[in-house]
């Protein structure tokens, strides 16, 4: 049963003024206007002169009223579906939804029967889209790896092929390029019956990442045209290090992300208005000493923030950073640094919260830690539900029924609330200390442990039809073939 | 020793980098010899910047000064060095593998390995490994570094490693790898003579294997 809300409608928060966001907003329009990006693509180039876009050797700039353009034809809500139709894993983007979902790439994995920390492989793709479909409060996929047993070009192909026939939870997926991004939409066009039907119901997104600072990167610029062309939602957002390749301040790290965005946003828009398009990425500090991207900082929860604010104020929705962790195992400063990522994406209603179950900085994946983060996203979202006052909920008039001295334990008022107004945890545990001795004397990492093997052990997601599953052989067949000379 | 070499260190340690390249001009009118400008002054202040950067005492941005205070210095120093004969720690070839656009990781390398001696050629980006072969012949590097960060150009590195080995030139270097998805088993899988996980342990490495050959 979900019980969960998902629109935050009662806790007020905000980052940012706005006469702040205006602020940033004018920042982003200067750098794409004055400064402009370096766009490998020559295609795009052309596309974007054609527009009215001002293009010298790579660098292309654009004047204000061209982005507002696409501001103005990129939609601010639409749904993601099911791949089975069911209504329950539809993912509905709009003002107040926060959602959450793992991320790709991390080359190594947690083994869930040893604990250890080895290279990513083809079954952990199996692994997480099963735990995920099972999670009550985890809405999209994605595999937390890089699959490093088949062949290196078919990685991603393979682990699109690998995750849907074992979650109807529409996952978020990423591509070397043109062909493998040509395999995946295969997969989802025989899922959702077609093309036309594709175009109504969509059921997968499509991740695409330049580079920091201001490059348009060729393959990053392929796919998200590819993504036009072929009508995927789709998010180009990059992963900035402040300080490195982004300037070390919260404002200036999301202006610059932003334009990097907004580059995919205007190619995008011309091709085809309306399509869904996220703008945000990974926003974090460089850490100075040990030169890594943090996962676990205060200041990605605070520019992740911002960012989110500055996305609903342009009418966009937000790829936002959460759940992660710099920690290299399931251990305190795993779960103090994920649960505040995840209270921020809440709070700030971050569209789709990435990287639930990143660790070690984002080398290793880690489906542990996404199972211990599903009760921090529960625990986050029943606050950010907020407090409903109505004359109802105010209750005077039970206070006057119960009156001085008296219980509320079986009055009518908390039979009709109890079960919605509290959420109950699924792992941080209640029991009194004897009963908890009897049990094990379990601290919460075992108890993430053991649901994450039940789950795996006892989890059936919806099945494809077969002529999907014979399709999705057949497509993996032909990419194998693309690829057999090549070493 | 004389004071001008305190001077310099301690230019160096605070990142003073308009000031050492007339601090080393000074020392040499003065009569130092270029070698003592480098070992007496300028390397003790970076070995000491190196000591404080691994207890978390000093930052990359400092370090980052420190080694291009030494740089603005060495300007001074290296032609009159390369005049005696006398060599740097060593020369370092760097560049990211074709295909891939990273460079924040490499340019951290090639700071931190100048700040240790080395005299620094970046290839930039999207280096193919034919430009790797060429600059292999024209600069007589110690180390060639390589960096990827994509799981698909560290193929790349493979391939570049054939390159030299075929351009007859695979002997006369040692190579090191780096990035995120590169691993101590790639390393040893396609030949390398080394890996490093950071950008520190990179310097360490490149002066360890320089050191083994001279």
């Amino acid at each position: 049963m979900r019980a969960n809300y998902r629109i935050n409608s009662g806790v007020r928060f905000e980052v940012l003024s706005r006469d702040q966001l205006e602020e940033l907003f004018n920042g982003v329009l200067h750098v794409m206007d004055k400064i402009g990006l370096d766009v490998h693509h020559d295609e795009a180039r052309d596309i974007l002169s054609k527009a009215g876009a001002r293009v010298e050797g790579n660098r292309v700039r654009m004047a204000p009223h061209i982005v507002k353009k696409a501001l103005a034809t990129a939609p601010r809500s639409f749904t993601i579906y099911a791949r089975d139709g069911n209504p329950a894993h539809d993912i509905h983007i709009g003002p107040g939804r926060a959602h959450f979902g793992p991320g790709p790439t991390p080359p190594n994995f947690i083994d869930v029967e040893t604990l250890e920390r080895r290279p990513y492989v083809k079954n952990d793709a199996r692994i997480v889209a099963t735990v995920v479909d099972a999670l009550p409060n985890i809405d999209f996929c994605e595999s937390l790896g890089t699959i490093s047993d088949v062949h290196t070009d078919l990685a991603a192909a393979y682990e699109f092929a690998t995750m849907f026939p074992k979650t109807s939870k529409p996952i978020v997926a990423w591509s070397y390029g043109w062909d493998d991004s040509s395999d995946i939409h295969k997969i989802a066009l025989a899922a959702a019956g077609g093309q036309e039907a594709f175009e109504k119901r969509p059921n997968y997104v499509h991740y695409c990442e330049p580079l920091s600072p201001l490059v348009s990167t060729f393959d990053a610029v392929d796919k998200v045209i590819f993504a036009a062309r072929h009508a995927v939602p789709v998010i180009f957002t990059t992963c900035a290090l402040a300080g490195g390749t982004a300037p070390v301040t919260p404002a200036g790290i999301i202006i610059q992300t932003t334009a990097e965005s907004f580059m995919g946003l205007v190619l995008s828009q011309i091709i085809r208005p309306g399509l869904p398009f996220f703008m945000g990425g990974v926003l974090s500090v460089m850490d100075m000493s040990a030169m890594i991207l943090t996962y676990g900082a205060p200041e990605l929860c605070l520019m992740m923030a911002g960012a989110t604010e500055l996305a609903h104020y342009c009418g966009l929705p937000l790829w936002q950073t959460g759940g992660c962790t710099d920690s290299k195992c399931l251990d305190e400063q795993a779960s103090l640094e994920g649960s505040l990522s995840v209270f921020f994406s809440a709070l700030s209603a971050g569209d789709l919260c990435h990287d639930v179950g990143y660790t070690e900085s984002g080398m290793t994946g880690s489906i542990l830690q996404t199972v211990m983060m599903d009760d921090a996203i529960g625990y986050a979202r029943r606050i950010t539900r907020g407090i409903e006052v109505n004359e109802d909920t105010l209750a005077v008039d039970v206070i006057q029924d119960v009156g001085p001295d008296g219980h509320y334990l079986y009055h009518d008022h908390t039979m009709r609330y109890f079960k919605t107004e509290y959420w109950y945890p699924a792992l941080c545990d209640r029991h009194n200390f004897d009963e908890w001795v009897a049990d094990g004397r379990k601290p919460m990492r075992d108890r993430v442990v053991d649901r994450t093997r039940e789950i795996l052990a006892t989890h059936e997601p919806a099945p494809l039809r077969p002529e999907t599953a014979e399709a999705i052989s057949a497509i993996m067949e032909a990419a194998e073939d693309r690829v057999r000379n090549k070493t | 020793m004389p004071e001008i070499l305190q001077h310099i260190s301690s230019a160096v340690i605070q990142g003073e980098k308009d000031k050492t390249h007339q601090m080393a001009r000074e020392a040499i009118d003065g009569g130092c010899r270029a070698e003592d400008v480098l070992y007496k002054g300028l390397m003790p202040g970076m070995d000491h910047v190196s000591v404080e950067f691994k207890a978390g005492r000093m930052f990359v941005p400092e370090v980052m000064r420190s080694a291009r205070a030494m740089l603005n210095a060495m300007a001074v120093i290296k032609p009159l060095m390369v005049e005696k004969g006398i060599r740097m720690t060593g020369k370092l070839i760097l560049g990211t593998v074709q295909g891939d656009l990273h460079d924040i990781g490499k340019n951290l390398v090639g700071m931190m390995c100048e700040g240790a001696g080395f005299e620094i050629h970046d290839l930039g980006t999207d280096v193919a490994p034919e430009a790797f072969v060429a600059a292999v012949k024209e600069v007589e590097p110690d180390i060639v570094g390589m960096s990827a960060l994509l799981t698909t150009t560290m193929r790349r590195m493979g391939d570049t490693v054939k390159a030299l080995t075929e351009a007859g030139v695979r002997d006369q270097v040692k190579i090191i790898i780096g990035g995120a998805p590169v691993s101590q088993t790639f390393a040893d899988k396609i030949g390398v003579d080394g890996y490093a996980p950071d950008a520190a342990a990179a310097a360490d490495k490149a002066k360890e294997l320089t050191a083994a050959t001279r």
